[in-house]
């Protein structure tokens, strides 16, 4: 033992070297995140949830496609098939949105994420983008399912595949905008607690309260209340834009000159959601 | 026995948490009352807020909220030693729990059930659906509590339950229906007070023989896994 | 007076086994259960207190198995090692409903006794989730003592006290060990053990290594050279008498004095003397240098 105190070099040294960007972040908590919500890379137990919702909506794309080959009945297209699903999806973001989000709060990792180079920006956008990728995966790979069914039975040949080429394509983007809308409002609901059972259940909660007053909406005397009737529920606003931007009025919602009121309100729950989400995260030692 | 009751209702009422439990009441007296006031028929109105909020939603949702809450969060974060190290029967504890859970449930929904039932129909629909929400209660809250104990995601279960069996599959495949509380709740509320709007699929001597057996049947499995409660090492 | 007894009790999970055949009996007064994390301490300990059930063998108290009877709460009291306690509380409600739920004759008095006993009282009306952790943890021993249990088992209650609350408390358990009670804790802090009890029961991997005092059970470690420290007037010559004593193993001279390994302890003990006097040589200090809880317990975990 020397007398004094003596720090001795024993070769810990700074990083000098390439360190990479903002995107490598972002690709990271993105690429953690969309693996998270299927479950993958953690314990079995985690995938149970998820993987079930997939096979039912797989199954059902299954069904329908077979169905469509052997007795050439739709039972459903692809915008009717997101609309059916619903259920499922809020399941899916109930559960999916907190395990994304609230581990993260609960754990108290935040402090350790914001101390290096991410911003919240980064944080939220790719939490977000991870999430609706996970939503349009389990919306759009049946309909994809239900794209080849048809494809391979179709009777027109190339034409005919061209042509559901076309009806796909537009399903698709319903989906990516179901996914947009979900993701955005279940993760805000998530942020705000750090228990997950909570989260859950108030997910579940908002999205099942809305429906039932679209319902009372709808049969409210004045006309102006019926159009605008599926303002009050995500599942019914979606249909309502469907209907604008088809220009169809017989889908269930009857929206009269209202389509563009719909599309506006999309919009702005969706940006109204994402500021409240990066306001939630502007301070987070006190999360 | 009102030890635990006491702390547990503490637990669940005494912080700002309660107030998670009062959208969904709300919801549906304001939805009541503006189909009231703009005139609009029972017949059309009827179904969805009394059943499809009042009974598909609020009932269920607020039982796990309460349900789970009671022994959950105490499972959870472990201060369920402090309960278990006493010596109480475990049935006593388990009754003390449900006692609260059913009562803070079959309050919080059957009043506005009760006015949302006035206000459609009757004073007779509305006592029949104070009836049937406080048979549900203790149904859903027997149920919950019994999974707090038996898993480790007790909310989600629950959810699974609500969202999956009784929404989803409750609707198309007939089976089902048998093992579905809500079905129950329908029927014996229809029962007491026939009218259009409450469709009951279940007949009333399958109701409230499977009401019983959830309620009975949870909460005696319920205090056998109390009493083995397990607590390995290191946990944490 | 409550005896614990574990008969041959072993637990696994699986694959894994977490304790290994022990048998061991606690009797009145403060034992210490000692070893490395995940040695599997707190399941021995959450056997005992009747949450977990034990694969193989008995565990019991005063006859009466723990699995399964709430029964013996009456007079076993836990201290565990999470730190979780119902937070929207105040001290006083929490130890006043454990007081209740223990169905006391008089819960009001029982508290007050308790909370005076930790130090709490001037805090009691606070609500616990504002207090800090060694507050927390006081209170809950508050809780664990209220209904004066026969026997009191404590997981690792030192975590987080600072040393003021840790001496307040170690006075305490010494107290309830002198009255009788059976007072089992468990840690990996080898000065706590040595300051509160002699004796220990030592788990290294799920068996039970050692049991007793430790001091005897250091010198029931044949194998294992004791190691002494001596200082006399010519240690160098001292040396020379001692290498040619057959329970010396070895010396090392140091400026400070020598160091003796002796194989034997008994032998060297009485040699030392006679040879110290045979040459004329003062001796000034003598101390067996690896008697400590620490060197018992190193040993302990090698062999």
């Amino acid at each position: 033992m020397s007398e004094a105190g003596v720090i001795h070099d024993i070769g810990y040294q700074r990083y000098e070297g390439p360190r990479l960007g903002r995107s490598a972040v972002f690709g990271a908590i993105y690429q953690h995140g969309l693996r998270a919500s299927f479950g993958l890379g953690r314990s079995a137990k985690a995938k149970i949830f998820p993987w079930l919702v997939a096979g039912i909506v797989v199954l059902v794309a299954v069904i329908n496609a077979a169905v469509l080959a052997y007795a050439k009945v739709k039972l459903f297209d692809y915008y009717t098939f997101d609309d059916t699903m619903s259920w499922l999806v809020i399941f899916f973001v109930a559960i999916v949105a907190p395990e994304l989000v609230s581990r993260d709060m609960r754990s108290g990792v935040l402090p350790l994420y914001f101390s290096r180079p991410l911003r919240a920006f980064d944080y939220i956008g790719a939490k977000w983008a991870a999430l609706v990728t996970a939503v349009f995966l389990l919306l759009g790979v049946p309909q994809f399912i239900m794209f080849l069914g048809a494809a391979f039975t179709t009777d027109d040949g190339a034409k005919g595949v061209g042509n559901e080429i076309l009806r796909l394509l537009p399903g698709w983007g319903y989906s990516l905008l179901w996914a947009v809308v979900f993701a955005s409002i279940s993760l805000l609901i998530a942020s705000v607690t750090g228990k997950r059972a909570f989260a859950a259940g108030g997910i579940v909660a908002f999205f099942l309260m809305t429906a039932p007053v679209v319902g009372v909406l709808s049969i409210l005397p004045s006309s102006t209340a019926q159009h605008l009737a599926g303002l009050a529920s995500p599942m019914s606003l979606l249909v309502g834009v469907q209907s604008w931007l088809r220009g169809k009025n017989d889908l269930g919602i009857d929206v009269g000159d209202f389509g563009v009121i719909y599309g506006i309100e999309a919009f702005c729950l969706v940006s109204a959601a994402l500021l409240l989400l990066l306001a939630r995260y502007r301070k987070v030692a006190s999360l | 026995m009102s030890t635990v009751a006491y702390i547990t209702v503490r637990g669940l009422l005494g912080r700002r948490r309660v107030l998670l439990l009062l959208p969904l009441p709300l919801l549906l007296i304001g939805l009541a009352l503006i189909c009231r006031a703009y005139d609009v028929s029972p017949d059309q109105w009827g179904q969805p807020v009394v059943v499809g909020l009042g009974l598909a939603v609020v009932l269920p949702v607020i039982s796990l909220i309460v349900g789970t809450g009671v022994l959950g969060s105490e499972v959870d974060d472990g201060t369920i030693v402090h309960i278990l190290t006493k010596p109480l029967p475990r049935r006593d504890i388990i009754l003390a729990k449900l006692l609260v859970a059913a009562g803070v449930s079959a309050v919080t929904v059957a009043v506005p059930l009760f006015v949302a039932g006035l206000l459609a129909d009757s004073v007779r629909f509305g006592l029949a659906l104070v009836v049937g929400s406080v048979a549900g209660a203790i149904a859903y809250s027997a149920l919950f509590l019994l999974l707090s104990l038996v898993t480790r995601r007790p909310v989600l279960l629950g959810l699974a339950y609500i969202l999956v069996w009784e929404g989803l599959l409750g609707r198309f495949v007939s089976g089902t229906r048998v093992l579905s509380i809500e079905q129950y709740v329908i029927s014996i509320a229809d029962r007491i007070a026939p009218t259009g709007m409450l469709d009951g699929k279940v007949s009333l001597p399958v109701a409230i023989v499977m009401s019983l057996v959830f309620a009975i049947g949870g909460t005696l499995y319920a205090v056998n896994r109390l009493g083995s409660f397990s607590m390995a090492g290191e946990t944490s | 007076m409550s005896v614990v007894e574990l008969e041959n009790v072993s637990r696994w999970y699986g694959n894994v086994v977490a304790v290994n055949d022990i048998s061991m009996t606690l009797q009145p007064g403060v034992t210490g259960l000692l070893g490395p994390n995940g040695a599997g301490k707190t399941t021995v300990l959450h056997m005992m207190a009747g949450f977990l059930a034990p694969s193989k063998g008995a565990v019991t108290i005063d006859n009466s198995p723990t699995w399964r009877n709430p029964g013996i709460y009456r007079t076993l009291g836990l201290v565990a090692e999470r730190e979780a306690v119902h937070g929207f509380l105040s001290a006083y409600e929490f130890v006043l409903a454990c007081a209740k739920m223990q169905k006391l004759p008089d819960p009001a008095a029982a508290t007050a006794r308790a909370l005076s006993l930790v130090e709490m009282t001037d805090a009691q009306d606070r609500r616990i989730e504002t207090f800090s952790k060694g507050m927390r943890q006081r209170t809950r021993v508050a809780a664990a003592l209220v209904h004066e249990p026969q026997v009191l088992l404590l997981d690792e209650p030192f975590n987080g006290m600072d040393p003021r609350q840790r001496m307040h408390m170690m006075e305490l358990l010494h107290k309830l060990g002198d009255q009788g009670h059976t007072i089992l804790f468990s840690s990996h802090i080898l000065e706590e053990v040595e300051q509160l009890s002699g004796l220990v029961q030592v788990i290294v991997a799920g068996r039970l290594a050692a049991s007793g005092d430790y001091r005897r059970i250091r010198r029931l470690m044949t194998n294992r050279p004791h190691v002494f420290a001596v200082q006399s007037s010519d240690d160098r010559r001292l040396a020379v008498a001692l290498i040619g004593e057959k329970s010396v193993s070895g010396i090392e001279v140091e400026a400070t004095g020598l160091t003796v390994r002796a194989s034997d302890y008994g032998s060297f003990t009485r040699a030392l003397p006679r040879i110290a006097i045979g040459e004329g040589i003062q001796l000034r200090k003598l101390l067996p240098s690896d008697e400590s809880l620490e060197s018992v317990f190193s040993y302990l975990l090698e062999a």
